[in-house]
């Protein structure tokens, strides 16, 4: 084999010492079975920490809404409410499991597509509505009329944002009131100010860049004026979220495997995929086309980061930094991170099940597990399982650097871990775990069903009790009582 | 020299030797070809106006738009051709990294659009890149849009082969020379000039400069994106080695303090890469040996990029009273005062109440009887003479307290006796129910 190409992952104190503990991990998969989540909730808190201390850097004030959509767990949730964070929910039972997970309804926001019963229910308890348009905004009105609810606030969100000087091109989005619609969106909201209250303007861009979020968020700053002007008294924007998270350890191990990988699609190496996937690149010719359908899984300005760099670039067609508008304006300013926010925070275990060479010479890791139980393939993030080695099986001499790929218990020629091949440090071995870590956002819990009567995940949370790990199952996770000395 | 039409002025650029003392090689005769010298300022004139005067000969050119994907040299050389052609031109871009480059093209009447980031949630079903789809869209309508194609149209390549690479070996005395070094963007000044030089003497060694993959030099691709690139054959080069943006930046140092070659950091990088390349085959060479590098633009428009990435370079002289010069004693003695206080100061003493933030927010919200002046043009007033005298009660406000308080401890220092800051700024003074205007 040539050398290996390893993509590790980038592993905070918290995952580091608990991958450090194979007995417990593998105490866990013998009682609970392969696959298996495991969730960190004391990370949530602290990755709220650091989003603040952005704020807090900037003068700002306003609140961090955690993405629920990203994960399902209670854990999570739960401990998220013993913080200063806020929820935002995108079903009726997202609100409902929020609620029960001890979110009052001030701290909740419901965002997304909304059914009648969703925005009853989200009037009714009283929480934030982000609405998305005017005709959701009218049904919301006769909702509150009909049933005589108490006023409900909400946020007003926008997409289609104008640029200035050079045309910043955006993915159209199907959420929000295009710009250009708003002055009709603020008819709707004076004719019904008995019903609702304008607290607020919000966009959400599904894109990792920043000029488009800058664009949008000048663009909000001078709606808000416009709804000044019409004696409406908004005092926050929420920027949504999408800053991403950085999942790699080296960025050199990044770039590397990105070249190699552009050769093997020019066929100027052995390929690196399962039958030649060039994961969006094509060879036309010699030439290169398409484009990396990946995750930048390498992201050094990624979370609050990301966003520190968005607060300090220039308002583009205001002039000054946007954190300096926002303050000067005295607006709040909301965040929805969820990928962001859930970083470091959990991990997806699966036991080897066999291990096998082909006649045409790869290496085939069967595991218990299949592509819908952790789907990083699905989202394109390329990002290498750690092994977790059995206990006392550590005496076998060793062999050298393995790559292989990673097949799951479908009976189906498509069922991949990833289609990527795998480098191991050394050879996998029947009943050894792979860890695959940092997938508590979007790729635990988002796409896993019951498909052939295989079993989806169960879910534990664990945290730290000095130099000793405690784990409970993730419907038992409650803050007061599922604590420890998180050093 | 006379001529008709400023594209006459194209090409026939000089090529000036490097003096020895400088680049310190014992055996080797360093030039630089300075195509930074042609009419529009770059290499690219020569292949902008190669590809598209066939195109503006076609009558039906008339009433369409010239359309690349350039957020660099060839969108400027274009946009000043179309230009003198009557012709709308359109730049589609990743993404314009060098503001002045964007400003310069606006001024130059270009419409400019930056394509979408990349997706934070990936949606698989969305196989089709941005560029592949603005391909789609110009060949979809060619009643439209010309498009001159750079990365693909061998009339770049044709520019260089039949221009750069001639002129190269006429100023050499009729010899190609033994070396030449250029930095790979398209492809096409180094596939066309080596094209030209090997026919005339096939020994000649050709060394293709790329950027570091993590790195960004303006006009140079990195290892992976020369692939995208159809002219880019890996064939034309003997080696294809990299350079980074520091590197380029070092270059460009050495030509534009040294060399009197007001060269960009492109044109950095090709010197970075040659001496580097040549110095490791110097001390074994027995004979005399030339080498060609290209000088591809002009250090002007580069100026964000090296404040970006070599401050220092950029040094300013230190001004005396600055907030920058504050000690941390002189803010701490800084007069405040708190919101309920300040209320009745107002009523009291009629200070003049200043508003330190920016027009816009100031025009949404203010103090009643506040003025504005904005902290930058604030900072500008204390170099150059405040509006109102030492004696003057004057209150300060800012956002939070934090700019202000440093301001009052200025002004303080320059000897004003009543000037004092809001404490906590506006947000304070909103929190305490005291009246904001929009007046």
């Amino acid at each position: 084999m040539s050398t290996p190409l390893y993509l590790a992952p980038r592993l905070e104190s918290r995952l580091e010492s608990l991958l450090d503990r194979p007995d417990f991990l593998h105490q866990l998969t013998r009682a609970l079975g392969s696959p298996l989540n495991i969730v960190l909730p004391d990370q949530i808190a602290e990755n709220v920490q650091r989003f603040q201390d952005v704020y807090d850097r900037h003068r700002l004030s306003g609140t961090v809404y955690f993405a629920h959509k990203a994960n399902r767990s209670s854990a999570l949730v739960r401990r998220l409410a013993d913080t200063a964070a806020h929820i935002d929910i995108a079903s009726i039972g997202e609100l409902q499991h929020a609620l029960g997970c001890g979110f009052a309804p001030e701290r909740i926001m419901a965002t997304g597509p909304k059914s009648s019963e969703f925005l009853w229910l989200a009037a009714r308890t009283g929480v934030i509505v982000n609405a998305d348009s005017t005709g959701e905004l009218e049904q919301l009105a006769a909702i509150v009329t009909k049933h005589q609810l108490p006023r409900v606030r909400v946020l007003l969100r926008l997409c289609d944002f104008e640029s200035s000087g050079v045309t910043v091109m955006s993915r159209r989005s199907r959420f929000g009131t295009p710009v250009a619609e708003v002055p009709r969106l603020l008819d709707a909201m004076e004719t019904h100010r008995d019903c609702v209250e304008l607290i607020g303007l919000a966009y959400h861009l599904d894109t990792i860049g920043l000029a488009e979020k800058a664009t949008a968020l000048d663009g909000c700053l001078k709606v808000m004026a416009d709804c000044s002007a019409r004696g409406l008294r908004p005092r926050a924007i929420d920027i949504g979220g999408g800053f991403g998270v950085d999942y790699l350890a080296d960025g050199n191990q990044w770039d590397e495997y990105t070249s190699e990988l552009t050769n093997a699609v020019l066929g100027k190496r052995p390929p690196l995929t399962w039958r030649g996937h060039g994961y969006g690149l094509r060879s036309e010719q010699g030439t290169l086309r398409g484009a990396l359908g990946l995750y930048p899984a390498h992201r050094p300005v990624a979370g609050p980061r990301y966003l520190d760099e968005l607060l300090t670039s220039q308002a583009p067609s205001l002039g000054r930094p946007l954190a300096t508008q926002l303050l000067e304006n005295l607006y709040d300013l909301h965040i929805e991170p969820g990928r962001a926010l859930v970083d470091q925070c959990g991990i997806a275990l699966a036991r080897v099940l066999e291990v096998r060479d082909t006649s045409g010479g790869d290496c085939f890791v069967r595991l218990e597990m299949n592509a819908s139980d952790v789907s990083l393939e699905e989202h394109g993030v390329l990002m290498d399982p750690v092994l977790v080695p059995r206990p006392g099986d550590d005496d076998q001499a060793a062999s050298g650097p393995v790559g292989a790929y990673l097949i799951g218990n479908l009976c189906l020629e498509a069922d991949f871990i990833t289609r990527r091949l795998v480098h191991f440090p050394r050879r996998p071995r029947v009943g050894d775990l792979l860890a695959f870590v940092n997938t508590a956002g979007y790729f635990m819990d988002f796409s896993a069903d019951h498909a052939l009567h295989q079993p989806i995940a169960r879910k534990v949370a664990v945290y730290r009790d000095g130099a000793e790990w405690r784990w409970c199952l993730d419907e038992n996770y409650w803050p007061n009582i599922c604590t420890g000395e998180d050093s | 020299m006379r001529y008709d039409s400023i594209t006459e002025v194209i090409g026939d650029t000089p090529l000036v030797r490097i003096s020895p003392e400088i680049h310190g090689l014992q055996n080797v005769d360093l030039y630089a070809k300075l195509e930074m010298l042609n009419p529009f300022g770059s290499v690219k004139d020569r292949a902008a106006w190669n590809m598209v005067r066939p195109l503006l000969a076609d009558d039906a050119a008339g009433e369409r738009t010239v359309v690349e994907l350039s957020s660099g040299n060839t969108a400027k050389a274009l946009a000043v051709i179309s230009g003198m052609h009557g012709l709308p031109f359109k730049s589609v871009t990743n993404r314009m990294k060098v503001p002045e480059i964007k400003d310069l093209l606006l001024l130059l009447g270009a419409e400019i659009e930056e394509l979408p980031g990349q997706a934070e949630c990936l949606d698989p079903t969305n196989t089709e890149d941005p560029l592949t789809k603005i391909h789609q869209m110009l060949s979809a309508d060619t009643a439209a849009y010309v498009h001159t194609d750079q990365y693909y149209n061998p009339r770049n390549i044709e520019a260089h082969q039949s221009a750069t690479g001639p002129e190269i070996i006429k100023d050499l005395g009729g010899a190609a020379p033994d070396y030449f070094i250029a930095a790979v963007g398209t492809a096409g000044s180094s596939t066309g000039s080596a094209r030209a030089l090997r026919a005339h003497d096939p020994s000649v060694g050709v060394i293709g400069l790329v950027a570091e993959k993590a790195d960004f030099i303006p006009g140079i691709r990195n290892i992976d994106e020369v692939n995208e690139v159809g002219l880019f054959d890996p064939a034309t080069y003997d080696t294809i080695e990299s350079v980074s943006a520091d590197e380029a930046i070092d270059g460009m140092l050495t030509l534009v303090r040294r060399c009197g070659m007001l060269a960009g950091p492109t044109g950095g990088a090709a010197y970075f890469g040659a001496v580097r390349h040549l110095q490791a085959i110097d001390a074994q060479l027995t004979d005399r040996k030339t080498a060609v590098f290209i000088v591809c633009d002009r250090v002007e428009s580069y100026m964000s990029y090296v404040r970006k990435r070599r401050p220092e370079l950029l040094r300013q002289p230190a001004r005396r009273n600055s907030v920058a010069t504050l000690t941390d004693a002189e803010v701490e003695a800084a007069p405040t005062i708190d919101a309920a206080a300040a209320r009745r100061w107002i009523d009291e003493a009629r200070p003049l109440v200043v508003d330190l933030r920016g027009a816009f927010a100031f025009d949404a919200l203010h103090i009643p009887g506040s003025i504005n002046i904005v902290d930058e043009i604030f900072a500008e007033l204390i170099q150059a003479g405040m509006p109102f005298g030492r004696s003057q009660p004057v209150l300060l406000a800012c956002p939070v307290g934090e700019q202000s308080v440093k301001y009052a401890a200025l002004l303080r220092r320059m000897g004003h006796t009543d000037v004092r800051s809001l404490s906590g700024g506006i947000i304070a003074w909103r929190d305490a129910g005291a009246a904001l205007v929009r007046d």
